[in-house]
Formats: C-alpha cells, structure tokens, sequence
C-alpha cells in the first residue's frame, strides 16, 4: 500500500529533491559515464534561463501539476554527449537536443518511479526541448527549485522544479 | 549468444538512444542493425522484412513513442504468427510493476529499465538467448 502524500509544498520535501539527484546520478552514469556532484539547492519566484538548450516536461499528480525542467549551457550539453555518444561535437545541433529529450525523458522516468513508491501518482509525458539564447522564461506562475548539478570535469547545468 | 549476421530493428523517437544502442551492439559485433523512429514506422518495416524474406531477428523498441507506443507493437507482433516468433525487448524508462505486467502479459522477451549500461543490455540479450534456445516453438522451427 502506498503512503499518502502529506506535504504543504512539495519542492521542500527531501523525497522529491532526493528522487530528482539520484535520478540524475543514476542516468548520467550509467548512459554518460559522467559522475557528478549537486549544489545547494535554492528557490527561484521567475524561472530564470541558465543555457542554450532546455528540456522541458509538464508533471501532473492530481492535485499537483508541475514543470520538470533541466537547463544546459553550451559546454555542459557538448561534454556530456561526447561521452554518451563517443563522438565530439563543438557546436549544439540535433543530438544535442536529441540528448536533451533523452535526457529529461530518463530522469523523469526514474524520479517517477521512486516517487510514485512514496505515495505520488505521477503520469508518463514525453518531454520537449527548446533550444536558444533565452532572455526570460514564463511557463508558469509557480515557484521554482533549483539544483545546480557539476560534472567531475567542471561543466555545470540546472535541474528546475517548478509547482504550479 | 545471438550469431553476429542477427538482423536487428532498433526502435526510439530519440535518436540518441538508437545511437546507444547500436553502439552497444556494435561493441557485441553486431553490424546488420536498422532503426526506426516509431512503432508506426517499425510496423511496415517488420512486416516487408519479412515479405523479402530477411525477417528481423531481435527487435529492441522503446515504449513510449508519439505515434504508436512499443508495447502496442509488441502485441501487434505478437498477434501475427509471421513474427510472434522474433525475440522483442522494450527499453523503457517505465520500471513501475503494472507496466512490467503488462509487457509480460503481452509476450515481451525481456524489459530493460532506462538509463541502463552496457552490460545490462548484453545480460538481457543473453538471457533472451537463452530462453530462446530453450523454447519448444524455437527448437521446432
């Protein structure tokens, strides 16, 4: 039997961080090779935009609805399809945001599953990527969490978390 | 395992993940690899494979495709008796147990939870080897 869910705002809970970072641990290991380390976390009032491709996918958990967003600069996205892929790139293009959806696609599909263990019922979406040099984001009216997340070679990109 | 000639369909919508796991499979020496980017696509292509006479003989799909998802494939194979026989694993960053259940109930081969490394996929590959080795249908073919 699954636990129900009991928090006021759950981007504070440590379940929810916890399956996001372990989910993104879990992904980039095993598909990149690449191992990495978080920030500390910190909530955002407006998205703010942190790189040139984002994927993005719409959470709902009735009553909960949500934006799952990860956002990559340029080196971030480029170190990490190099070694997903084995093959250098120097500029962002179709695999980049190809990797981009992937991406979003796994890590949402694993933080799903550990939290729809803890009493969430997450339903299955597929993700979208936008790619640009963003001055602003409006997706939704909600806060945001955001953890920063490092690569061992010092490349940084953003997890978001934002509850509408 | 699987003879290297094994003619293989790789199905996803994201192509990065074709490209992994075809790189997989090339690392296990396997060359006679097709892609597809949908169920949809990888229908027609299945059944002219087996028309000219050079049927897939493993298929890997995803399970979750914009036009035609992998387990409906799967039990569009499964319902045809030209292909129910070909060994079908879904890649699928699904891991709840009513989607294992219902992959199971519709005949998959094997279920590989994304992200997976390279090993988890020979492993898998393996084990569907083995029990194809092992199932009276196959040994009377």
């Amino acid at each position: 039997m699954s636990a129900a869910i009991k928090l006021e705002n759950p981007l504070l809970d440590k379940v929810t961080i916890n399956a996001f970072i372990k989910a993104v641990q879990v992904t980039l290991s095993d598909m990149a090779s690449t191992q990495v380390q978080f920030g500390k976390p910190f909530i955002e009032q407006h998205l703010t935009p942190r790189g040139e491709v984002i994927g993005i996918l719409g959470m709902v958990a009735m009553p909960l609805r949500g934006t799952l967003s990860l956002s990559f600069p340029k080196n971030a996205i480029l170190k990490i399809v190099e070694n997903m892929l084995s093959e250098k790139y120097t500029e962002i293009d179709k695999n980049s945001t190809d990797a981009v959806g992937e991406l979003t696609n796994m890590i949402y599909g694993s933080a799903k599953t550990t939290l729809n263990e803890s009493g969430f019922n997450l339903e299955m979406a597929i993700p979208t990527v936008i790619h640009g040099d963003f001055k602003s984001i409006t997706n939704s009216d909600g806060v945001t969490l955001v953890i920063p997340v490092k690569l061992s070679t010092n490349e940084e990109f953003f997890i978001g978390i934002t509850i509408n | 395992m699987f003879p290297t000639t094994t003619k293989f369909l790789v199905i996803d919508d994201f192509s990065t993940m074709r490209k992994i796991i075809k790189k997989v499979l090339n690392e296990l020496g396997y060359t006679n690899i097709e892609e597809a980017d949908d169920g949809a696509t990888a229908l027609p292509m299945i059944q002219a494979a087996q028309a000219a006479g050079q049927p897939y003989g493993f298929i890997i799909s995803d399970w979750n495709m914009p036009k035609m998802q992998g387990i409906e494939l799967l039990k569009a194979c499964k319902a045809d008796p030209n292909h129910k026989n070909i060994p079908f694993m879904l890649v699928t960053a699904e891991s709840e147990q009513k989607q294992i259940l219902e992959a199971a109930k519709a005949g998959v081969s094997d279920y590989v939870v994304k992200p997976f490394n390279s090993a988890t996929l020979k492993g898998k590959l393996e084990k569907v080897y083995a029990r194809v080795n092992s199932s009276p249908a196959t040994k009377a073919a």
